[in-house]
């Protein structure tokens, strides 16, 4: 393994070496700029041509939605034609490289949860790597993510949005690993995006076990209703502080491995000598390693956070336990599980 | 799925809830009385300064929104845990 290392640095470095030379000399200070360009969404999708420098282009459509006439004209800025956003009356709705991404990561996941469910269903013990490898991870999801943070009873009714959810993420943070794809999750929007999803689940899942009544009581902090005005907002913005964890969590650990693998390549270029791949290439492989590791990990992270915000919000209905029951309530709630709710 | 049964995963005390949710469940009511505190200020000051902006009083009602918030938020802190120690 250390020799195949080596070997892997040495192949790099003489590659490096070999571009070397007056192109390297402007790249200097188009490294960060390279990476912020390779991190960051575009309407464009580059595939490189394998042994040499062409790249094939594809020019995703732009789809700008006015809402009075001229909104969508582009304006001119010191960083190029900009097209206006939601605020100038301009709705864009363009699909881009992480939308296709995102398409990609859905195709995935319908594919192979058709191909290996199938397979499960016919036969009485899955073969294969992929069917038991599923199996497996669905299980523990259901088992271990599910039933542990909802409750025996409620967990199952979530189990189909946390699978979802785990797979959608999974894929999507792979593909991020291919060349000449992007990881969609280092996306603030696609995981901001994920984030309203457990947020309407978790409401949902509140309004389910406290009544829609006891639901909005508990947004008024069991104060007077004289107190209600400045009440209501506090409690409401605190509805938004779980989605928003989940939000900056996800779309943090992905961007941050990408940029950190671009950077220890880039220092080749920075420092302009081709030596620094010796250092900087097997690095940049362990960080690579580290991100499939990720990978699974946040996938993990955001379906578990999930799982324990939807059965808080299971909890809400309880009568100050947490053994996980539930319990039936009349639409309106009660005093007594409205007040668990929040603190009393 | 061939398993149809979900295997057994008790905690300590019987309850098929993991240790983090059962963890997480016993402490929400102290992580909203004390986002009550902290909200409470954040929103009267931020209502208090857009509402002088908007009006043109400024900062008549940037003080008195952020007394009111602050005054309200440890209202209700105080009384969420007061019910707490009833509770226990």
């Amino acid at each position: 393994m250390r020799k195949a290392m080596v070997l892997f640095a040495s192949l790099f470095a003489a590659v490096a070496w070999a571009s070397s030379g007056p192109a390297a000399e402007g790249e200097k200070e188009d490294v960060a700029a390279y990476i912020l360009h390779h991190v960051s969404d575009s309407h464009e999708l580059e595939i490189e041509v394998p042994l040499s420098h062409d790249h094939i282009t594809l020019h995703l459509p732009q789809i700008l939605v006015p809402f009075k006439d001229g909104a969508c004209t582009p304006v001119m800025t010191d960083h190029g034609e900009v097209t206006p956003g939601l605020g100038a009356g301009c709705l864009d709705l363009s699909i881009t490289k992480h939308t296709v991404m995102m398409w990609l990561a859905a195709v995935l996941l319908i594919g192979s949860i058709l191909i290996w469910s199938n397979r499960d269903k016919t036969k009485l013990v899955p073969r294969g790597t992929g069917a038991n490898l599923f199996e497996m991870l669905v299980l523990f999801v259901r088992d271990e993510l599910a039933i542990k943070n909802i409750g025996k009873e409620e967990g199952p009714r979530y189990v189909p949005y946390l699978l979802t959810a785990f797979f959608f993420i999974l894929f999507m943070n792979l593909l991020g690993l291919f060349p000449w794809m992007a990881s969609a999750t280092g996306n603030l929007a696609v995981t901001c995006g994920l984030a309203v999803c457990t947020f309407v689940v978790t409401q949902l899942a509140g309004i389910r076990a406290a009544g829609f009544g006891g639901y909005l009581a508990h947004l008024t902090g069991g104060v007077h209703p004289l107190l209600w005005p400045i009440m209501i907002p506090v409690e409401f913005l605190g509805l938004f502080t779980k989605p928003f964890a989940l939000t900056v969590r996800l779309f943090a650990n992905m961007l941050a491995g990408h940029i950190v693998i671009f950077f220890l390549l880039g220092l080749i270029f920075i420092l302009q000598h081709p030596a620094v791949a010796i250092i900087s290439v097997p690095f940049a492989f362990g960080i690579y390693l580290l991100e499939l590791f990720v990978a699974f990990v946040q996938a993990y992270v955001f379906t578990m956070l999930s799982a324990l915000f939807i059965g808080m919000g299971v909890a809400m209905g309880h009568h100050g336990d947490d053994h996980g029951h539930a319990h039936d309530h009349k639409e309106g709630g009660h005093a007594e599980g409205k007040a668990h709710a929040m603190g009393h | 799925m061939a398993e149809k049964e979900p295997r057994s995963s008790g905690g300590s005390d019987g309850s098929e809830l993991g240790t983090t949710a059962r963890e997480m469940r016993a402490a929400e009511p102290y992580i909203s009385a004390v986002w009550k505190l902290v909200g409470g200020a954040v929103v009267g000051v931020l209502g208090g300064y857009w509402l002088d902006k908007w009006l043109g009083t400024t900062p008549w009602l940037l003080v008195a929104l952020s007394l009111v918030g602050i005054s309200v938020g440890f209202y209700g802190f105080l009384r969420a845990m007061t019910r707490l120690g009833k509770r226990k």
